[in-house]
């Protein structure tokens, strides 16, 4: 465990300037992502008392190391579309305000908030207008990389692969987790080059991505939304709508360049020749050619990036991968196979909070002090810094919907 | 110019043994290609009685060098769910007989053509009982590479580039053209490492192909054919149906890593916060979504392939682009700005017709003895080849949708 460190600000007289350190957000094209720090309910100044068996809770003395709040991290989304919904949730939480123990300040006080991707300009206007936050905006990509290593070096059961139907988590050696290629998976695919910290470069992209997958989908089928989609194509088979080798090949393997049978040589090709309408279609055929089309053309086009500077490790991030089976199958296939095991294709917990988090942690470094707004502290310490507890990580086999919350404990040094 | 050499056979009274040699298949997965070689009317055994003004015609003395019979090669297609339509036009003009001077033979003499594609093995049986046809089975990806090396060979504008609207026709130096990256853009795509004559490599492909684009372009809209998505998509605005950059950040540009505003982030992203129906949209403006989208993705796999292997020049082949000004554009775009210049885009004249031709020349290897099977000859030559009379070869902007045909003389050695 290697707490980050943390300059502190000022003293409690500081609450009036407004600047929020536990709440951020990522508001990305499709969905916004909210991360947030709420305090545990027993917590006793000066106190030893304990909350939970882990550890223990309170103000302590910064020079013994232990904590001086506990907490959680919490984690939540919402469609971009209904932006209107997250506001509300922010509001009702008096999240702005420093959560429910703070008093409701009277007056025109304007609340400061860190927030990244696209919509925190789009929507910088409407958060002042509601609620009178100002959208401290901070670069996508910085947030998306400072929330991959973030994680990646703070929880120790973040990364995993997903091979043959398998989970297995990765240990990350914080010294040999550079550079690896980070491919995240929104509503479309950014791919970077990670260095170090703070070190990287968006090396590529592409525009089919998760967003495809949704509205493609959205157009080909009845679905309501992208979840019901992800579930119908649990369902479905891709031979009826996907032109495979043998379909070309009357039944036969293309052997000589190693092209199988059941290879699919053209993705909805299948629905040239036949006479059949777009609702003679299972929804679910479609939903799964639709799925293992993006997924593939993902994977290759990671593959090769990863390839081409010669990066060994790519990690998934993003909303669209929903720990979905078949779409983490098809990911791990198109790149440990086309690489010869070269390349490894991993997973992450937390894939589509890695921006909020990082957003979240360029709080860190103006002190959190709203933290300690109400605790009464003798020295104040000097410095602060976040720990995930990694122990009480969830092990959820679901997605990480945002009903999360993870045990969080800040220190002063 | 430089005529290929080819051993004859023996003399005319082999033609019982029924091999044609002037027609050649290539039956892919949603198009079935022709091309075949038509003798000139005006045709004198032994004398020089001159056709056109350029060439004298007739059968001369082979060591004069003058062509021994003149004619023209046509290209004609079909799609292969109408593949009867194929074989009935094979039937009706006789081709498989040699052509209409050819006495039908009777009894049960069985024809062989060339063919390659996957449809060599899917309706084998379907030529030989309908027509008696056996189709001598050549390899695809032979073909492809054979039909594209001996037409840029031969062929000196077969080759052009297409950059901001302009078509230029690029002379191809023999000495000069290996190595290079063959794309060929079917139903899917197969890219192909050509390093010499039978010297090559299938590298890479993608199943994201001109069948994805027929197959959910009908889907989507009520096209009936390829030609008529092609033609919407001109009409067509994407912006109705993509995600932006701009759509994300509030019409800015995502400037820091050189995203402008119009960029497209997500395709068909759009789709999925709108309260629309599928019907809702414009089929032009989702055609012309799909179109780039496609086109985009080939350009880019292209790209970093052709950057793997260190290749400079990159080949178009296969019936998606047919000269859309738009494809070729998009696909222009996609090698030559990503990778600064090195790399360059290049269309084909017959680019559909690489694997009939290439099928078409392994048969030259054969004498193509029953060209000149009415033909009494002094001393048969003891070769032949073939050379396409560069200066007739139509300047279309059209597509070239097989009602094409070139000047073609057969030479002797």
């Amino acid at each position: 465990m290697d707490p980050r460190r943390a300059e502190t600000g000022k003293n409690s007289d500081q609450i009036q300037s407004g600047h929020v350190y536990h709440l951020a957000l990522d508001i990305g094209g499709s969905l916004a992502k909210l991360v947030y720090f709420t305090k545990n309910d027993e917590h006793i100044v000066g106190n030893e008392k304990k909350k939970s068996p882990l550890k223990a809770s309170g103000i302590s003395n910064s020079s013994r190391n232990s904590p001086v709040l506990n907490g959680r991290l919490n984690f939540k989304k919402f469609e971009t579309s209904k932006i209107n919904d997250c506001l509300e949730f922010i509001n009702s939480m008096k999240l702005h305000l420093g959560g429910c123990q703070q008093p409701e300040s009277p007056g025109s006080q304007t609340i400061t908030i860190k927030a990244t991707g696209g919509g925190a300009y789009k929507y910088a206007d409407l958060f002042k207008e509601k609620f009178g936050i100002s959208l401290d905006k901070e670069d996508e990509m910085d947030c998306l990389v400072a929330g991959a290593n973030f994680l990646l070096e703070t929880i120790h059961q973040e990364a995993f692969t997903y091979m043959g139907n398998q989970k297995q988590f990765v240990w990350i050696d914080k010294n040999d987790l550079y550079p690896y290629l980070l491919v995240n998976i929104g509503s479309g695919v950014g791919m970077i080059k990670v260095e170090g910290d703070g070190k990287f470069e968006r090396v590529s992209g592409t525009s089919i991505g998760g967003g495809t997958f949704w509205g493609l989908g959205k157009l080909l089928t009845k679905c309501k939304s992208f979840d019901e989609l992800l579930d119908l194509s649990y369902r479905g088979n891709n031979r009826a709508v996907d032109m495979l080798v043998g379909d070309i090949y009357g039944g036969m393997d293309y052997s000589k360049i190693g092209l199988s049978s059941t290879t699919i040589a053209s993705s909805f090709g299948r629905a040239i020749s036949e006479n059949k309408e777009r609702d003679d279609y299972k929804p679910e055929d479609i939903a799964r050619s639709l799925l293992r089309m993006i997924s593939n053309n993902i994977g290759q086009i990671s593959y090769l990036t990863a390839l081409r500077f010669g990066l060994k490790r790519i990690f998934f991030g993003g909303f669209f991968i929903r720990r979905h089976p078949f779409t983490m199958d098809t990911l791990s296939v198109a790149v440990n196979f086309w690489s010869k095991g070269e390349a490894k294709a991993m997973f992450l917990q937390h894939e589509g909070f890695l921006g909020a988090v990082g957003a979240f942690m360029s709080s860190d470094k103006h002190g959190l002090k709203e933290l300690l707004a109400n605790q009464k502290v003798e020295r104040p310490p000097s410095k602060l810094s976040f720990s995930l507890d990694q122990t009480q990580v969830p092990q959820q086999d679901g997605e990480l919907n945002g009903d999360e919350s993870i045990e969080c404990s800040v220190y002063g040094a």
